[in-house]
């Protein structure tokens, strides 16, 4: 995208018109560069070539770590004190699982919180630029680039897919 | 679910948004009520702590009472939340989506309460640090040998989960909100709802990221609610060290945990005018999971006594025989009757769907549920093996106004939730009908 382009973002009231306009205005040369709904949509996602969720790797690294430190945990508390209790081993395995079991849990679930603050994008303080409150309701919005001297062309394009307000401009 | 079939995303939003609207004076009523009971529970608390632990009724041989009695309950009020939101979710269960949110808030509100108990028990709050594996002069670490222990862990990592699984739940509604408010109001909401802007990759991130909070939520509640009934079972207490314990726990638990739910969401439809989002249909689901849950635990009472009667342990037999027949036999009666023969009423088509004998039915499971536990924390070590160790136990009205004011405490938290958050999942229901249109 050139410095100079233009964001153009059109509104539509369901999923299939959505996704018509979609293949329409990238099959026109334009790019949408997002799409935003009021629901997921693995249609909008593919037609977006949107890449395949890697939020499972960090709660899987995090559910490793806290198998681990439970583990861990739970052997040093015992070496600390190492005194026979009701003919238990000092390092017992199986309630030194629970415990390793419970943190992996927790840490698989932290790493999924991590996962969602890198992933996800969130917090996102610009949210505001090219976004339309309508699109948390019921509408689904298309933004697609656009340089100056195109901009009029896409806006005939928008309206002609079916887009059901009047287009914004964001740099 | 005929009348979902009519909704569309403006109908859900509206009927959402419509309850957080300004209340009327019923609702301060109600609330300034609820908050005058959870002062006077933490005044008997105050007092307990001013006084010590003796002024409540826990005496020798009774150790354990009513503190532990409510923290196994609203534990298990706790876990139908989780298997609402995230065991129904795995399943694709659609009558879960409009209950969901207020299951998942119900868990959060129901283990914070739950975890207040053990405090209490322990008579001097402060030093509830000792339990916890933090690095000390003394050297001192916690035994994680123990299953006392092995709740610490389980309840706060229950905690943390369901909280985070409650509120990334909630981050796509909170934008709506945000969207629709204004002054102090979406500044607050602008923070909560953390710039969400559904992109289609936040979606796509978001939905993996849900499905596994999900997957893991489902074997922690199940883990969360063994760990809880090993305190009993790892013991040697007659009626207690048996190994149906874990299976019979998690059972009890979501079987009180689901007439909670029936509790709360009958009010709840009536009062935030929510019938077209939980209809007739989504009540009579859960009912059905009542009668489900009922029999298995009713099963579960019946092999607690084929096991006592086909070990042949003398002891064993005693503890089951008295617990029938003896001291706290009206409390055994109570329990086996409201869960197991009042729950089969549900049985009955015209009952299972009218909401007045659903919801006296989900008070008889809650008062059925709460007894259970006190028949199995009280009765066992009432009348372990020695006749001179053999004793009775009451609450005394300190435990009575701590109780009480949990109970009111719940209902505070949950009361300004659904004047203050939606209520129902406006995301999840928008997914649903449009899954049901295409």
């Amino acid at each position: 995208m050139s410095a100079d382009a233009i964001i153009v973002t059109g509104l539509y009231q369901n999923q299939e018109e959505t996704l018509a306009a979609v293949e329409k205005i990238q099959a026109e040369g334009f790019t949408v560069t997002e799409v935003h709904s009021p629901i997921p949509s693995n249609a909008l996602a593919r037609a977006l070539g949107t890449k395949k969720s890697r939020i499972g790797w960090f709660t899987l690294t995090g559910g490793i770590i806290g198998f681990i430190s439970g583990f861990s945990l739970a052997v040093f508390t015992a070496t600390r004190w190492s005194l026979i209790v009701s003919g238990k081993p000092i390092i017992s395995w199986i309630p030194f699982f629970v415990i390793a079991f419970e943190l992996t849990i927790l840490f698989a679930v932290l790493g999924n919180v991590l996962g969602i603050v890198t992933q996800v994008g969130l917090p996102d303080p610009d949210y505001e630029k090219n976004y339309d409150p309508e699109c948390s309701g019921s509408l689904y919005g298309i933004e697609v680039a656009s340089t100056p001297e195109n901009a009029e062309c896409l806006k005939d394009l928008l309206v002609h897919t079916g887009s059901i307000k009047k287009q914004r401009e964001n740099k | 679910m005929s009348s979902t079939s009519q909704l569309t995303f403006e109908t859900i939003n509206t009927t959402v948004l419509n309850t957080l609207t300004r209340p009327g004076k019923a609702y301060w009523c109600i609330i300034a009520l609820m908050f005058c009971g959870a002062v006077m529970g933490a005044s008997c608390w105050a007092y307990q702590i001013f006084v010590g632990v003796g002024v409540a009724g826990m005496n020798t041989p009774v150790h354990w009472g009513t503190y532990l009695i409510n923290f196994v309950f609203w534990v298990g009020i706790a876990h139908s939340g989780t298997l609402i939101s995230a065991i129904l979710f795995l399943f694709r269960a659609g009558w879960r989506n409009p209950i969901a949110r207020a299951a998942e808030t119900m868990t959060v509100f129901a283990v914070c309460i739950a975890g207040l108990f053990p405090f209490i028990h322990l008579g001097r709050a402060w030093l509830v640090f000792y339990m916890l594996p933090l690095p000390n002069q003394r050297t001192l670490w916690p035994n994680f040998q123990s299953p006392l222990m092995f709740d610490v862990i389980a309840i706060s990592t229950y905690l943390t989960v369901s909280s985070l699984f409650w509120y990334t739940g909630l981050i796509p509604d909170l934008a709506i909100i945000r969207d629709r408010s204004e002054g102090v109001r979406k500044k607050i909401f602008k923070v909560l709802s953390l710039g969400w802007s559904g992109k289609t990759g936040q979606w796509m991130n978001y939905s993996r990221a849900y499905l596994l909070f999900a997957g893991l939520a489902t074997p922690l509640v199940i883990s969360v609610h063994s760990v809880v009934s090993w305190d009993f079972a790892l013991s040697v207490i007659p009626g207690w060290h048996t190994t149906i314990f874990a299976p019979y726990f998690v059972a009890g638990a979501i079987h009180s945990g689901l007439a909670m739910v029936l509790t709360l969401s009958i009010p709840l439809r009536k009062i935030l005018k929510y019938e077209a989002l939980i209809t007739m249909d989504v009540l009579e689901s859960i009912a059905k999971t009542i009668v489900f849950t009922g029999i298995i635990v009713g099963f579960a009472y019946g092999t607690e006594l084929f096991i006592a009667w086909y070990s042949r342990n003398t002891i064993e037999m005693e503890t089951f025989w008295w617990r029938a027949f003896g001291h706290y036999a009206p409390e055994y009666w109570i329990m086996v009757v409201c869960n197991t023969v009042i729950p089969l009423l549900y049985l009955s088509k015209k009952i299972r769907t009218h909401v007045i004998p659903l919801f006296v039915i989900s008070i008889f499971v809650n008062i059925g549920m709460w007894f259970e536990r006190f028949v199995i924390i009280a009765g066992s070590v009432a009348h372990d093996f020695l006749p001179n160790a053999w004793g009775h136990y009451r609450p005394t009205w300190v435990e009575g106004g701590i109780m009480v004011g949990a109970f009111c405490l719940f209902f505070f938290l949950f009361l300004l939730f659904v004047k203050h958050l939606p209520s129902v999942s406006m995301t999840e229901m928008k997914e649903m009908i449009h899954h049901k249109t295409e």
